[in-house]
């Protein structure tokens, strides 16, 4: 049978075997770097370089109030329309591609899906120029980015489609109205809501939207 | 003091190898993703609710006196139509009906402004529950009064109302804001 404990004695030993150890290899090192010095040469070349930027802004169209609180109570089928630009601000261009989440605090019915078939819903549309915000009417090209889909199924990314004006170079802005409606379905009996509900709700929704810059690219020169 | 004994110095060397293996093999992340531009902005929204509340939701005829009862709108949305469903019990004898109707201002000795106010449905037979709908806007707050009216009541029947305001179909009609 084998012994694995050792008395204090012979550990110190073991201790002063690899200090002795250490401090030979360490001469050791020291005479070969010495020998080595004697025999190196230098060259030397300057390189500069520049990074990128890739900046994403969020301003409000003109005329509207961009994203901010909706005050009236908002009934099932209503509509909050707000306009903002999306302009990539950087020296280097995006990737194809952008996605957006959005977010809701407090968690409920609102945004969280309980609530089968109900709660708040998004729909983005792109407008090749500014919107008229009165109106809500696109005088140039409109382009859908988002279909009308639940919050609930935003708390991930989701690719936004159709986004042009922001893929191929810097200083580009996609002016994008997005819609905010309320799906309810439900009866509420002798004045009491159902036990799930989305009336008399509040959500703080958060949207966030992310580009990738453009794909990186090898210079021989 | 303590000493570094050959097992625990054997565990310390292979935790020191698998840390440096492991920083060895982690790709470098930042650099394959690239930079990314972000950008986030904020909105709140409150949901309405819609509800009416009866006054009277059970009302006991004992003979041909008509009864009343306000239904009030207690949601925080205008209304277009309000249902009622109404139940009649089944007496033990005659075979009353009754008749639903409403106004929009308060029942005087059983007229609505001077008038006989709105039937809302048919006629309800007695051991029977039928939903009448009434087509009348109503603001948060607002009342619509109702009025039940027997006839052929010889013994104890009783009528209950349950509110019933289902979206979207009877709330006011969707509004669109650009702002």
């Amino acid at each position: 049978m084998s012994n694995h404990r050792h008395t204090p004695i012979k550990e110190r030993r073991y201790g002063r075997i690899a200090v002795a150890g250490l401090v030979t290899a360490s001469v050791g090192l020291l005479a070969t770097a010495g020998v080595y010095a004697g025999l190196s040469a230098t060259a030397t070349g300057a390189e500069s370089v520049t990074s990128g930027t890739l900046n994403l802004t969020l301003t409000n169209d003109t005329g509207s109030v961009g994203f901010s609180n909706f005050t009236p109570k908002m009934a099932p089928g209503d509509t909050d329309n707000v306009y903002v630009n999306l302009n990539n601000t950087g020296t280097l261009a995006s990737a194809a591609g952008m996605t957006l989440a959005v977010t809701g605090t407090p968690a409920n019915a609102l945004t969280n899906g309980s609530v089968a078939g109900e709660g708040l819903t998004v729909t983005a549309t792109q407008c090749s120029v500014a919107w008229t915000v009165a109106t809500g009417v696109c005088s140039g090209t409109q382009t859908p980015i988002l279909a009308n889909t639940q919050v609930s199924a935003l708390a991930t990314a989701t690719a936004l489609s159709n986004i042009p004006a922001l893929v191929a170079s810097t200083g580009q802005v996609a002016h994008v109205q997005f819609s905010l409606g309320l799906v309810a379905t439900e009866t509420s009996t002798n004045g009491v809501a159902p036990a799930s509900t989305v009336q008399g709700l509040t959500a703080n929704l958060t949207y966030t939207f992310t580009e990738l810059q453009r794909t990186g690219i090898a210079t021989n020169q | 003091m303590r000493y570094l004994t050959r097992p625990n110095a054997c565990r310390a060397a292979a935790t020191a190898a698998a840390l440096l293996l492991g920083l060895a093999l982690l790709p470098p992340l930042a650099g394959a993703a690239g930079i990314g531009g972000k950008a986030a902005a904020a909105e709140s929204v409150t949901s309405a609710s819609w509800g009416v509340t009866a006054s009277v939701t059970s009302m006991t005829f004992t003979t041909a006196t008509d009864q009343t009862s306000n239904a009030t709108n207690t949601g925080t949305v205008a209304l277009t139509a309000e249902s009622f469903s109404v139940q009649v019990s089944t007496p033990t004898r005659g075979a009353p009906t009754f008749k639903v109707f409403e106004c929009t201002s308060a029942w005087v000795a059983n007229r609505c402004a001077g008038g006989a106010g709105t039937q809302v449905g048919g006629t309800l037979a007695r051991g029977t529950t039928t939903t009448v709908t009434a087509a009348v806007a109503l603001n948060p707050a607002a009342v619509l009064y109702l009025q039940v009216e027997p006839t052929g009541v010889i013994a104890s029947t009783t009528v209950t109302i349950t509110t019933l305001v289902t979206a979207p179909t009877q709330v006011r009609a969707a509004v669109k804001t650009n702002q």
